[in-house]
């Protein structure tokens, strides 16, 4: 009796693994069978997480506070020091207005488009068990989104849109492990690889060994082809710290985002770039040539022996 | 284990995973975010025997991998779960009825639950799955072990006596 018991117990064990091993090769293969049962749960959750958002929002915005204690000090008097710098360089902007004015006019044919886009607030973010950083938003395909739309906040780039469902999407964190991004210097117009490491630095990797790199410089989005999944001109980062090994082949540097990922209540879906982007190419406009049309005028009349040889310049002629 | 309390066991554990993706993953705990349902599912594991914990298990792998925040194969959690099931029903009678002893439970739970995420990440590297940092998988599955081991003792007589309550009157004996 105890064998057969045994035995079922083996054949259980067998059939459960089994099936666990088709599911993962079904997913893996991409059946969209395992895909759809997520979006189900995804569109049953998503009215849930709302509600649970506006109840317990305050809850998950005083833990984050708690949180984030020490740094808001911090930052305060950092904001205190650069308020007092930035009274002091006011005085002496007149000088600079002239050309602020010249750049704004750049600035404003450059942006003057704008991004199309669509505001939606944060009402889940990714369990501790599934090690992935995501957010889910309010709003889905209902209003325009789809797959692979980049993810701004107030003061720069999120993410971007992972999965979709008819009211709710789910945002890839730019801090996910999974995380890569074209960035580029502003300074040094340098162009590199921005790496998400699960926390809240980055990894900048400089695709140019001899690309000049400092502490500060901004990051910014190079952009995708037809703008999926980035859109170009995006603010990622800053620079904090450089890695001056020379073993290595490229250059390295530790980031900061500019958006705080923890602290994000209300986010914006980017639907469509603008349609003339100065990224694209521009075809010069040729100048114009000076063309000089020579009538010939009539001469006198040549004797035939001399029509055909060339006519040597009078002052080599030998009398 | 009767049918019943499969089912019984099935939607309460559904129920446990709204809250989780719901509730408690907006709230953000320092060092990192707590998994009130891998605490309830090890929970549920350690109080079966045999065949019972195999299919919890399994069960509550299945529901796990419904997560659309998940970003790992479907059925690789139902695959981790199964074989902590099969190894609790295996050496349940090696390691004594610790269910009795509160702190031993909670120990329990709270070194299952760490053991689950680090499985997981050891199948995801199997998979080629990129994780991050090994020393941030460290910091997740330890914070994950610290709230774990203060909040189990909240919810887990709650559990227990749930359980006992949708136990057939053979499987009482």
């Amino acid at each position: 009796m105890a064998g057969s018991g045994n035995n079922r117990s083996r054949l259980l064990l067998v059939i459960l693994l089994v099936s666990s091993l088709f599911l993962i090769t079904l997913d893996l293969r991409g059946v969209g069978l395992t895909a759809g049962s997520r979006n189900i749960t995804q569109t049953v959750l998503s009215p849930i997480q709302k509600a649970a958002s506006d109840i317990f929002s305050p809850v998950g915005r005083f833990m984050s506070d708690v949180k984030n204690f020490g740094k808001a000090k911090a930052e305060i008097t950092d904001l205190k020091l650069a308020n007092a710098k930035l009274k002091k360089q006011a005085a002496f902007s007149s000088d600079t207005q002239g050309q602020l004015n010249q750049l704004k006019g750049v600035l404003d044919l450059a942006g003057r488009g704008g991004y199309k886009v669509v505001s939606a607030r944060v009402i889940g973010r990714g369990s501790a068990s599934t090690f992935s950083q995501t957010l889910t938003l309010d709003t889905g395909s209902n209003s325009g989104i789809t797959k692979n739309m980049t993810v701004i906040s107030e003061n720069g780039l999120v993410g971007v849109v992972k999965n979709v469902t008819a009211n709710s999407c789910i945002v890839l964190l730019m801090s996910d492990p999974t995380f890569r991004i074209g960035v580029r210097v502003a300074r040094s117009q340098s162009i590199g690889v921005l790496m998400g490491e699960g926390s809240g630095s980055y990894t900048l990797e400089l695709l140019d060994p001899s690309g000049s790199l400092k502490v500060g410089d901004s990051l910014i989005s190079i952009g995708s082809d037809n703008n999926r999944p980035y859109i170009p001109g995006v603010p990622v980062g800053v620079v904090t710290n450089v890695d001056h090994t020379t073993t290595s082949l490229t250059q390295r540097a530790k980031v900061n985002s500019y958006s705080n990922l923890n602290d994000l209540g209300v986010v914006s879906v980017v639907l469509a770039a603008p349609a003339t982007a100065p990224s694209k190419a521009i075809n010069p406009t040729p100048r114009p040539t000076v063309t000089v049309y020579v009538t010939p005028t009539p001469t006198a009349t040549l004797t035939p022996t001399l029509s055909t040889l060339p006519s040597p310049s009078p002052s080599k002629v030998k009398k | 284990m009767s049918p019943s309390r499969l089912g019984i066991s099935t939607a309460f554990l559904f129920f446990v995973f709204v809250i989780q993706e719901s509730v408690i993953s907006r709230i953000h705990l320092p060092i990192t975010g707590f998994s009130l349902y891998l605490a309830v599912l090890v929970c549920l594991i350690s109080l079966e025997d045999g065949n019972g914990a195999v299919v919890m298990g399994f069960i509550g792998g299945l529901v796990l991998d419904l997560a659309p925040t998940s970003q790992s194969p479907f059925g690789q959690w139902a695959l981790i779960f199964t074989i902590i099931g099969y190894l609790v029903s295996t050496n349940l009678e090696s390691i004594g009825d610790f269910t009795a002893e509160p702190m031993t439970s909670v120990l329990f739970i709270s070194v299952g639950s760490a053991l689950a995420l680090s499985i997981y990440l050891a199948a995801g590297a199997v998979l080629g799955e990129n994780i991050g940092t090994f020393f941030r998988a460290l910091v997740v599955i330890f914070g994950n072990f610290i709230w774990t081991l203060l909040f189990t003792p909240f919810f887990l007589p709650l559990i227990r006596r749930a359980r006992e309550s949708t136990l057939t009157f053979r499987e009482r004996k």
